[in-house]
């Protein structure tokens, strides 16, 4: 199913921080919002989320931190019951057990609060959680900058591979464009809240248009940075 | 020249750092790598004197390493800061903490090389950017000229363009200065691009401690592969065909 959003826009004291921006996403594809910090990429992420949930298209939204997504107070139980209840589902130990092996977090005590799991299990704990209701789109938010690298780098390939084969599009909003270029397809690039540029990741990376492509790219591979 | 020679540390009863040694001489840079809870901060926190070392010495041309006066650069730019008080006030602080005159030239040669400008200095920490922060704060870690300088993840809060642009501006002002820096980092694109030698630490040990260029292409340990090609799979590195 096509994701599409228009008009989407947001000011904040009374000046504009996205400009009307209209965003299509195919069926599975997966795309990065990238761009500096302040380009606008988190705010539209959250206008685009807003937007299709009041269309009624099914999106699921995963923070940055796991600490975002997770009562400190609460089991993991409770907080996979309550996903389970707002997505109007009945408890479904099958769908649990099937994203749970998919994400390796199967040997988990659910009776724990988060703190009682690792931090890079609690971030696929809220990955699952994302997935529960299988959406047409998954937002991630800086997925992996909460991790450490060996466990960011497994999060997201068992992520990839469980997407591999369901038409689940995903949206991966990062400032980091080494990440983005690993893992999607299309890349929108931001800048003073509009999108400057959006084409193929392959496009973007070996010939960049506008001055924010061409400076991310620059900035891309620490050992080949410009003098 | 920085020596840490097998420092055990423990916290609450459980050993965080074991028989830890590494050097560094002035003018080089070596980053430890490794995953939360491996004891980066620890170290930190050890040759700072701020954590009492349960065996092992450090030491900074054979004299304790608190006479040397290291700096620290920490992760949190804005919250590193008093909010209450301009910048400026708070970058003068190891000058009058250590009894140190103001050199002009001195303060106009580092603001410089961190390209702040004098008004970036009147204002109050949340009335700036956090790359700016972090630049006051690489201001405020060299004013009073320390030869070792500490930096605990001092890029992680800054957007990627931003990390490499200060890195290069940190590297440029050590190549004048000359201070040894000891990064702590959990990025090894920035610690192979900018560090002389790379430690990786994990559970406490060190792992390997080899050269920046021989980690990218040929870790010693399988943790180091594993580490390293973590990298790889985030593009933080690039793999060398």
């Amino acid at each position: 199913m096509t994701i599409w959003a228009t008009g989407l826009s947001a000011e904040r004291s009374g000046r504009t921080i996205l400009h009307s921006t209209d965003v299509v996403i195919r069926s599975g594809e997966r795309v990065g919002l990238v761009g500096a910090s302040g380009s606008g990429k988190s705010t539209l992420g959250h206008a685009l989320i807003d937007t299709l949930q009041a269309q009624g298209q099914s999106v699921a939204h995963v923070p940055q931190s796991p600490d975002e997504a997770l009562d400190p107070l609460r089991s993991l139980a409770f907080h996979w019951a309550e996903a389970e209840r707002a997505l109007g589902m009945k408890p479904d130990p099958t769908r649990q057990a099937e994203l749970f092996t998919a994400l390796r977090i199967e040997g988990g005590n659910l009776r724990k609060r988060p703190w009682g799991w690792s931090r890079g299990m609690q971030q696929r704990f809220v990955i699952a959680m994302a997935l529960i209701g299988a959406p047409d789109l998954l937002v991630m938010d800086e997925p992996t900058s909460a991790l450490d690298p060996i466990v960011a780098a497994g999060t997201m390939d068992l992520l990839d591979r469980y997407l591999q084969d369901r038409q689940t599009a995903l949206l991966l909003v990062t400032h980091d464009l080494g990440l983005a270029a690993r893992r999607v397809s299309r890349l929108m690039v931001m800048e003073d809240g509009r999108i400057v540029e959006d084409a193929p990741t392959h496009q973007v990376l070996s010939a960049p248009e506008t001055r924010a492509a061409k400076s991310l790219c620059a900035h891309r591979n620490w050992l080949e940075l410009p003098c | 020249m920085l020596n840490v020679d097998g420092v055990c540390v423990k916290r609450g009863g459980k050993p965080t750092l074991q028989g830890v040694s590494m050097s560094i001489a002035p003018s080089r840079t070596l980053a430890v790598v490794g995953e939360s809870g491996a004891g980066k901060s620890t170290l930190i926190g050890a040759i700072l004197g701020m954590i009492p070392c349960a065996a092992g010495t450090i030491t900074w041309n054979d004299a304790p390493v608190r006479r040397c006066k290291p700096a620290l650069v920490m992760q949190e730019p804005r919250s590193a800061f008093n909010p209450r008080l301009c910048l400026r006030r708070s970058v003068m602080e190891p000058l009058v903490a250590q009894g140190i005159a103001v050199d002009a030239a001195h303060l106009a040669a580092l603001c410089q090389g961190l390209e702040i400008s004098a008004d970036l200095l009147d204002r109050r920490p949340s009335q700036v950017s956090i790359g700016q922060a972090q630049r006051v704060g690489i201001l405020r870690a060299l004013i009073a000229s320390p030869p070792l300088v500490l930096f605990d993840e001092p890029l992680s809060a800054l957007d990627a363009v931003t990390q490499k642009h200060t890195a290069r501006l940190i590297a440029d002002l050590q190549q004048n200065v000359g201070f040894a820096a000891l990064i702590v980092t959990h990025d090894l694109g920035y610690a192979a691009a900018f560090a002389d030698d790379i430690a990786v630490l994990r559970a406490g040990r060190i792992e390997e401690l080899t050269t920046a260029q021989d980690f990218v292409t040929a870790p010693q340990s399988a943790y180091g592969h594993t580490l390293r090609d973590a990298a790889f799979a985030l593009g933080a590195l690039e793999q060398v065909a």
